[in-house]
């Protein structure tokens, strides 16, 4: 207080600058990795190796992003309105943090993004956080490369005004020559079960959807495809794909995910292609995604509504009629992809029901009892019966294991060409992702996301992991389940990497900051990924494990010995668990700036990508 | 106002007839099944191992029960079979559960099968077991036919199945809702 009045009496910049600091009226920046928290400090489990930024100064390839947070303060914590202006010659896209409450450790965290735009007039704090004591706001900054920028220094600035004076943060980003490629080196796959998730989480937005048939529920239709769109749209601009399961585990179908069917038997058929056209035509052609920066592009996966309960009713399973509806709605399946031209994107035909949901009498998702395996046989002979062999639609088997990952890579050689296997028990079988791969099969792997009371890095653990033990994507299994209250009472966010934005005024998903980071994560690991192919690909993952976290490469891989030798069915999940421990610890307590030394080696590995 | 409330009025005279309906059609079904279903084979869907692992508390592993739950194929097909055909005699969206009793004390008891719309008053998401039901136990003591509104929208008759001793050895739920919720369940 002292200091306050003292500098009021001062003038010019000098006067100013120090107001600034003497008055708590802070602007400062942070590296991606340290989380600012709603204080003026950083979050516990990021603050290793933390140093508040002066001055931005970051150094990126083109065709990608580059980012950083900024923190705003004001220590009295009383209701001071400010501006935040971002000066920049390449495209700056701001966001305000919002500081998830969160139940399991009672702690704040930033991470669900807001986008605002340049100036952006708030109060500190801002009031609908409902945060007591709060004193900083913190606010993503995303700087956007385009390809065609000229690869030399640009600078800018962040400010920050008050009516007590301003602070500014120069900018400085070093754009490189190389451009990030398209493609990236693993497929992060964010997977999502059905669409009542969206009617719960976007209430306004859909509200007709329950209307009686008419223009009002249409439109409501039309409403949810753009908001599904919208859901696919934003992990596709954070290098991501995403999947929604259509269909329960008793084979009911979601009425925006199958076309409609009409007859029994022989005579069953497709009768309307209307809803399912207006759902999927833009994923698979692309235009969904025309306002994106990465461009249209088709979705590259989709999981198809087949299922033991569609298009074949199971009550003539095992008999001809069966396999006559089967082959019959398929068939017409292939003609209208084709004819649509729909021939970019993987139609998986994949079984998620499990025995113990009640509706089927086989496990289609993680089979533990080897005689299951027959179904997949079955339903394999019934596709290439209705799939013309010359087809240019890509039908492909998808199966998801664990417990018996190596008898079903055998068993089913040749009828499931789509693995994605439990991570962890994948690394008992060191042999088998090359082997797969060879014999033309894709391997993904599938986990969780880490909660965000994890250490930053911690979403990067897992495609990293992939593109060093050569597996092409993994799946996080659920990531647009946020939980009832994840505003004020969030249960860690381990099930989602989006919030809905209807608190916000926003029709659509809010990203996170762990997805951002992962979608930088990702753009590193495409630019390895090059440098990989180009050189000594050994080298340069040594390099990265070394760097990321001291783990040399040949650990990365896990013993086979140390696999269980009781019989699959005595295994349960806790000896799994036992089994991995070793394993996993070698990737706990990963430092907060891991990843950006990766990136150091990301970036001077260009590969000849200039 | 007036003709506002004789609208209302009329709305619900309307949706009891419906659902008075509906319950006779749920009703003629229920009476079908208990005729149609054979509890013997019922009785052989869950394997001897899978029902051990039912009632096995493993805290290492809640989803013990879950893993090693398994069926013998040709006894849930047939049933199965017959409670699709049995849902067909409705021409609206109508579930034909299988429930199970388990034993136990306090008593539980499991679906053994649900169908394609998902339907169910009693089944809680996920869940492998569970308490016994008072409408159940009434059920399964009785062996009377019992109408159910416990869920908004839901009607349900459950009725007993009997095996070739006569013994009541489970029950259906005939099961639909007034209206339908084409997302619920849909994961």
């Amino acid at each position: 207080m002292i200091c306050r009045t003292s500098t009021f009496r001062v003038h010019g910049l000098l006067a100013l600058l120090f107001a600034g600091q003497c008055l708590a009226l802070e602007l400062r920046g942070l590296p991606e990795f340290f989380r600012p928290d709603p204080f003026g400090g950083i979050v516990e489990c990021d603050r290793a190796g933390a140093t508040w930024l002066d001055t931005v100064k970051l150094t990126a390839a083109r065709g990608g992003y580059a980012s950083f947070h900024l923190s705003a303060t004001n220590g009295d914590g009383d209701m001071r309105e400010s501006e935040l202006s971002v000066e920049f010659p390449l495209p700056a896209d701001i966001y305000r943090e919002w500081f998830h409450f969160n139940a399991p450790d009672r702690r704040y965290y930033p991470d669900a993004l807001i986008p605002v735009h340049s100036p952006y007039r708030f109060p500190i704090p801002e009031p609908d956080n409902r945060i007591p004591g709060q004193t900083a706001q913190a606010f993503w900054i995303d700087l956007w490369i385009p390809a065609s920028t000229v690869p030399q220094m640009y600078r800018g600035q962040a400010k920050l005004v008050s009516g007590s004076g301003q602070k500014i943060v120069p900018i400085e980003l070093t754009v490189l020559p190389a451009v990030v490629p398209e493609e990236d080196a693993v497929t992060l796959d964010n997977n999502s079960y059905g669409t009542s998730w969206l009617q719960e989480q976007h209430p306004k937005t859909l509200a007709q959807l329950e209307q009686p048939d008419g223009r009002a529920r249409a439109a409501a239709e039309d409403q949810l495809y753009r908001l599904i769109h919208a859901y696919h749209g934003i992990f596709y601009d954070h290098r991501g794909t995403f999947h929604q399961l259509g269909y329960g585990h008793a084979g009911k179908v979601g009425p925006e995910f199958a076309p409609e069917l009409s007859g029994a038997g022989r005579h069953k058929h497709i009768s309307s292609w209307d809803r399912f056209d207006r759902h999927y035509a833009p994923l698979f052609d692309g235009s969904a995604f025309q306002n994106s920066r990465r461009g249209p592009r088709p979705i590259p996966y989709v999981y198809l509504p087949i299922n033991p309960e569609w298009p074949a009713s199971f009550v003539s399973w095992g008999e001809p009629g069966y396999q006559a509806e089967f082959v019959n709605v398929v068939s017409e399946m292939e003609k209208h992809f084709r004819e649509k031209q729909w021939t970019s994107t993987r139609f998986e035909v994949f079984f998620n029901q499990k025995k113990r949901y009640k509706g089927f009498p086989w496990d289609g998702d993680e089979v533990r009892f080897e005689r299951d395996n027959r179904y997949f046989v079955e339903y394999h002979r019934m596709l290439e019966a209705a799939i013309p062999p010359d087809s240019p639609v890509h039908f492909a088997m998808r199966a998801d294991t664990s417990w018996t990952m190596a008898r079903q890579f055998e068993l089913l050689k040749g009828i499931v060409t789509f693995w994605v296997a439990g991570e962890g028990e994948l690394t008992w079988y060191p042999d088998a992702v090359e082997r797969l791969k060879q014999r033309g099969d894709t391997i993904w792997t599938y986990g969780g996301t880490p909660p965000v009371q994890s250490v930053t890095t911690g979403i990067t653990l897992n495609p990293l992991r992939s593109w060093i033990n050569g597996v092409e994507g993994f799946v996080r299994w659920q990531t647009v389940a946020p939980g009832p209250d994840p505003w004020f009472h969030l249960q860690g966010g381990g099930e989602t990497l989006v919030y809905p934005g209807e608190r916000f005024g926003v029709a659509g998903p809010l990203a996170s900051v762990r997805l951002k980071i992962q979608r930088n994560c990702l753009q590193d690991i495409a630019l390895l990924e090059r440098a990989a192919r180009a050189g000594s690909r050994k080298k340069i993952q040594q390099e990265v494990a070394a760097a990321f976290n001291g783990v040399p490469l040949a650990e990365w891989g896990n013993n086979p010995a140390l696999r269980s030798n009781k019989p699959v069915l005595d295994w349960d999940n806790a000896d799994i668990g036992d089994a991995l421990r070793p394993y996993e610890a070698r990737f706990a307590n990963l430092e907060p700036s891991a990843w950006l030394r990766v990136r150091r080696i990301a970036l001077a590995a260009d590969g000849g990508g200039r | 106002m007036r003709r506002v409330l004789l609208i209302f009025i009329a709305a619900l005279q309307l949706t009891a007839a419906n659902a008075k309906k509906l319950e006779q059609v749920l009703d003629q079904i229920a009476k079908t099944a208990t005729v149609m279903i054979d509890g013997d084979v019922c009785q052989k869907i869950v394997t001897p191992r899978a029902m051990e692992y039912m009632f096995r508390k493993d805290p290492r592993d809640p989803w013990v029960g879950g893993d090693n739950y398994d069926v013998d194929d040709a006894s849930f097909i047939q049933v199965k079979k017959i409670l699709i055909r049995l849902a067909q005699l409705a021409d609206y969206p109508v579930d034909v559960n299988l429930w199970m009793p388990l034993g136990g004390n306090p008593p539980r008891v499991h679906v053994a099968i649900r169908n394609r719309y998902e339907m169910s008053q009693f089944w809680v998401w996920g869940a492998l077991t569970q308490e016994m039901f008072p409408e159940m136990r009434t059920v399964l003591r009785t062996g009377k036919r019992v109408t159910v509104e416990r869920k908004r929208g839901f009607v349900s008759v459950l009725a007993p199945v009997r095996n070739s001793l006569d013994d009541i050895v489970g029950l259906v739920e005939v099961v639909s809702r007034t209206e339908p919720d084409a997302r619920e369940n849909v994961k």
